[in-house]
């Protein structure tokens, strides 16, 4: 009980600083970081919620699976639009 | 429940806490990916405390190791 509370607690302050970040931080590739952070936070209260009983429940666990590997996916997208801005800014550059 | 295991706990969150600010304030971008992949290991050793063994090889595999390829190329191709 005191283990699930700590971990929550302590997503719900991963969340604000990656919330933080998105909000305060000019750089493209800093901000994506940030959207990471606040993932992790909130998987961070998922998975302690889950194993605050006696045996851990497994249903939290399969929702986490699936929100890294779309996190990762999303992460890509992001990054791939990061090179695209930064190419068309240096062809306005050279025109 | 000992408090050793709860000082364990207390650590690597303040540990994940701490290392997601420096990642933010980090002035090199190099040095901000490195401390991102370092917030992702400490989180997997939480999942670990918390049981979530599943969890924590796949947030070790693709959370800290394919997002941190993949920021180390875009890292590439954007400075040069």
């Amino acid at each position: 009980m005191t283990q699930a509370l700590a971990y929550s607690v302590f997503g719900i302050i991963l969340f604000g600083i990656g919330l933080f970040g998105v909000l305060a931080i000019a750089h493209v590739v800093k901000k994506i970081l940030a959207i990471n952070i606040c993932g992790v936070g909130v998987f961070m209260v998922f998975i302690a919620n889950a194993s605050s009983g006696a045996s851990p429940d497994f249903v939290p666990h399969a929702m986490v699976l699936t929100g890294i590997v779309v996190a990762v996916a999303g992460t890509a997208l992001a990054l791939s639009l990061a090179c695209r801005i930064n190419a068309l800014e240096k062809l306005e550059d050279d025109a | 429940m000992t408090s050793g295991e709860l000082i364990i706990d207390l650590l690597l969150g303040c540990g994940a806490v701490v290392t997601a600010v420096l990642c933010l304030t980090a002035k090199d971008l190099f040095q901000a990916i490195l401390l991102f992949i370092s917030m992702g290991l400490l989180v997997t050793l939480a999942w670990v405390r918390l049981g979530a063994w599943d969890v924590a090889i796949a947030e070790a595999a693709i959370g800290a190791g394919l997002t941190g390829a993949l920021l180390i190329a875009t890292r590439r191709q954007l400075s040069q």
